[in-house]
C-alpha cells in the first residue's frame, strides 16, 4: 500500500456558472487513516470528492493519488486506486442484477472467469450479504440498506486502496446505519467519509476535516472540533447529538454528580 | 412493447420453468422468434394458409413453454388496444366489391381482406413476442442481443432504460403524490398544468440522473463500452431448432406454390 495515498495542493475549482466551489484546498491523507470530511451544504464536499476519482480534473493546483499525478493518461489507474461510493445507490446500481453490477468494475479492469467470480463472491460476503441469495436479485427490488451494501460491494470488488464515501449513512434506518458503521470499521482500507452524520464521525474517525465555503477551515482531531460549539455553528454545523444532550441515561452520568 | 407493462414490472414471470423451450439459449429463442416474426410479416395479404402453418408453430411453443395463459391474454388485451386504432384505418380501403356504404365510408372486400390479414399478422406477432418476454428475462434478452452482434452501446442504452424506468416511475409517482397532498385535484385545468410541469421536471431530473450515473460508471473504470460477459454455450439442440424454424418459415411461404 502506498504510504501517502492522497496528496492535494492548493486545489481550486470553479463551476461553469461561475460559482467557486473550492478555494486553495491543501490535504494529505496517510495510508490506513479514516478521515471524515464535514461541512454544510454547498461547502464543496462533493466537488472535492469528485476530484479524487478524476471525474473532475483540477483547474488549479495539484493532486496526486498514490504515485499517479492527476492527469488524463493515469485516469484508469487512479480509478482502480480510488473507490468512490456515491450518495444515492440508485445512481450507482445501473446493471439489472446484483451480480452483474458488482462485476461491472472488475470487468472494466479486464477480469474474467473464476477470478471475477471470486471477487464478486468475496465482496458480497464482505458487506454481509449472502452471495447465493443475492446474486440474481434485481437491483430495483432491494431495500435501501441492501442497495447501499451492494453499491459498496461493487466498489470493493475492484480492490481499491482508498475508499471514498459520499454521505454513506444518508437515508438509512438506524439498524442499517449501525451495520454500515460496523462494516466501515471492519474494512482495512484508507477511508475518506464525507457526511453530515457527526455522530458517525465521532464513532469512526480520529481525524476530521471541516470544509466551509470551499476552504479547509479545520484539519485535526475529531473530538476537539466536534466539541467546539461556537466553531461548528459559525460554519453552519452543530454539535453531534451525543454531545449536545449528555447523560440522557442516568447510568451514563459521572459518579460525582 | 415492454413499456406497456410498466405498471406490473415483473415481465418474465415464466422464465424459471424447466421445459425444452427454456433449455434453449436466449439467443436461439430470440432468433427463432425473429425469424418467425419476419416470416409472418412478409406474408402477402390473404395467404391464410401460411398463417395457419405459423399458428401451429406458435401453438406448439405456447404448449411446450407452459406459460401462464391468463397473463398472456391480459397482455394481449392491453396491446391490442393500441393496435386496434391502426387496424380500424385499414378497413376503409378502396378496391374490390363494395359491401357496405355510409357517406364517405365504404367497406369493401379488399378492405376486409387487409383488415383480416393485418389483424392476424399482429395477433400472431404479439403472441410470439409475449411468449418470448414471458419466458426470457430482460437481462438474458439483452445478453442475447450482444451475442447476435447488436452494437454494445445500443444494448447498454436498452439495459439502462430497463434499469431506470422503475426509478423514473417511482419518481413521477412521488412527485404526483406530493402534488396531490397539496390538493392538486381542485381544478382540471390546474391539474393538467401541474402534470405538464411534473413531466418537464422529470425530464430534467432524468438528464441529471443520467449524468450522475455516467459519473458512477466512470468511477468504476468505464471506458465507453460495456464489458462483455461470459456467454452461454450453444448446444446441438439450439442449432436443430433454429434450422427447423427456418425450414418451417420457408415451408409456410411456399405452401401456395405447391
Amino acid at each position: 500500500m502506498h504510504h501517502n495515498p492522497i496528496l492535494i495542493e492548493n486545489l481550486s475549482y470553479t463551476y461553469p456558472d461561475g460559482i467557486q466551489a473550492l478555494k486553495g484546498v491543501d490535504l494529505k491523507i496517510a495510508a490506513n487513516e479514516r478521515v471524515a470530511l464535514v461541512g454544510a451544504n454547498g461547502s464543496g464536499k462533493s466537488t472535492l470528492l469528485h476530484h479524487l476519482n478524476g471525474i473532475l480534473l483540477p483547474q488549479a493546483g495539484k493532486i496526486s493519488i498514490g504515485e499517479y499525478p492527476m492527469e488524463r493518461k493515469y485516469l484508469k489507474d487512479i480509478r482502480n486506486f480510488v473507490g468512490l461510493v456515491f450518495q444515492n445507490p440508485d445512481d450507482q446500481l445501473f446493471m439489472p442484477t446484483v451480480w452483474e453490477d458488482i462485476a461491472f468494475g472488475c470487468m472494466n479492469q479486464g477480469l474474467a472467469g473464476e477470478e471475477l467470480n471470486q471477487r464478486c463472491y468475496q465482496s458480497l460476503l464482505a458487506v454481509g450479504l449472502e452471495p447465493n441469495e443475492f446474486r440474481q436479485r434485481n437491483t430495483n427490488n432491494l431495500s435501501g440498506g441492501e442497495k447501499k451494501r451492494v453499491a459498496i460491494a461493487g466498489v470493493l470488488a475492484m480492490s481499491p486502496q482508498i475508499l471514498v464515501f459520499d454521505e454513506p449513512s444518508a437515508q438509512l434506518d438506524p439498524y442499517s446505519r449501525r451495520q454500515l458503521i460496523h462494516l466501515l470499521q471492519s474494512l482495512p482500507l484508507t477511508q475518506l467519509i464525507a457526511t453530515h452524520d457527526l455522530d458517525l464521525v465521532l464513532e469512526l474517525c480520529q481525524r476530521t476535516i471541516v470544509l466551509s465555503q470551499g476552504k479547509v477551515v479545520y484539519d485535526g482531531s475529531t473530538e476537539k472540533v466536534l466539541g467546539d460549539r461556537e466553531f461548528l455553528e459559525y460554519h453552519h454545523l452543530e454539535l453531534p447529538l451525543s454531545y449536545s444532550r449528555p447523560y440522557c441515561l442516568v447510568a451514563d452520568a459521572p459518579n460525582q454528580l | 412493447m415492454v413499456l406497456l407493462h410498466i405498471g406490473a414490472f415483473h415481465l418474465d414471470i415464466d422464465s424459471q420453468h424447466q421445459t425444452f423451450w427454456h433449455s434453449l439459449t436466449p439467443q436461439t429463442r430470440l432468433l427463432c422468434a425473429m425469424l418467425l416474426l419476419l416470416a409472418i410479416v412478409v406474408t402477402p395479404n390473404g395467404h391464410w394458409l401460411t398463417w395457419g402453418v405459423y399458428a401451429i408453430a406458435i401453438l406448439a411453443v405456447l404448449l411446450v413453454s407452459k406459460i401462464t395463459l391468463v397473463v398472456l391474454i391480459q397482455r394481449l388485451a392491453v396491446e391490442f388496444g393500441f393496435v386496434g386504432v391502426i387496424l380500424l384505418g385499414t378497413l376503409f380501403r378502396e378496391g374490390g366489391e363494395v359491401l357496405w356504404e355510409w357517406g364517405v365510408l365504404k367497406v369493401t372486400t379488399t378492405g376486409l381482406t387487409i383488415l383480416g390479414s393485418v389483424t392476424l399478422k399482429s395477433l400472431l406477432s404479439l403472441i410470439l413476442l409475449n411468449i418470448l418476454t414471458l419466458t426470457t428475462s430482460i437481462p438474458a434478452l439483452l445478453q442475447a442481443l450482444v451475442i447476435l452482434k447488436m452494437p454494445p452501446l445500443l444494448v447498454a442504452i436498452l439495459a439502462s432504460m430497463y434499469r431506470y424506468i422503475d426509478v423514473l416511475i417511482a419518481e413521477f409517482n412521488s412527485m404526483y403524490r406530493a402534488a396531490v397532498s397539496r390538493n392538486l385535484l381542485n381544478h382540471r385545468r390546474w391539474q393538467r398544468l401541474v402534470l405538464g410541469n411534473a413531466i418537464g421536471s422529470l425530464f430534467i431530473r432524468t438528464y441529471e440522473r443520467g449524468e450522475r450515473v455516467h459519473q458512477a460508471m466512470l468511477a468504476r473504470g468505464y471506458q465507453g463500452l460495456p464489458p462483455i460477459q461470459k456467454l452461454p454455450t450453444v448446444r446441438q439442440r439450439d442449432v436443430v431448432i433454429l434450422t427447423l424454424t427456418l425450414l418451417f418459415a420457408l415451408f409456410g411461404q411456399i405452401i401456395y406454390f405447391i
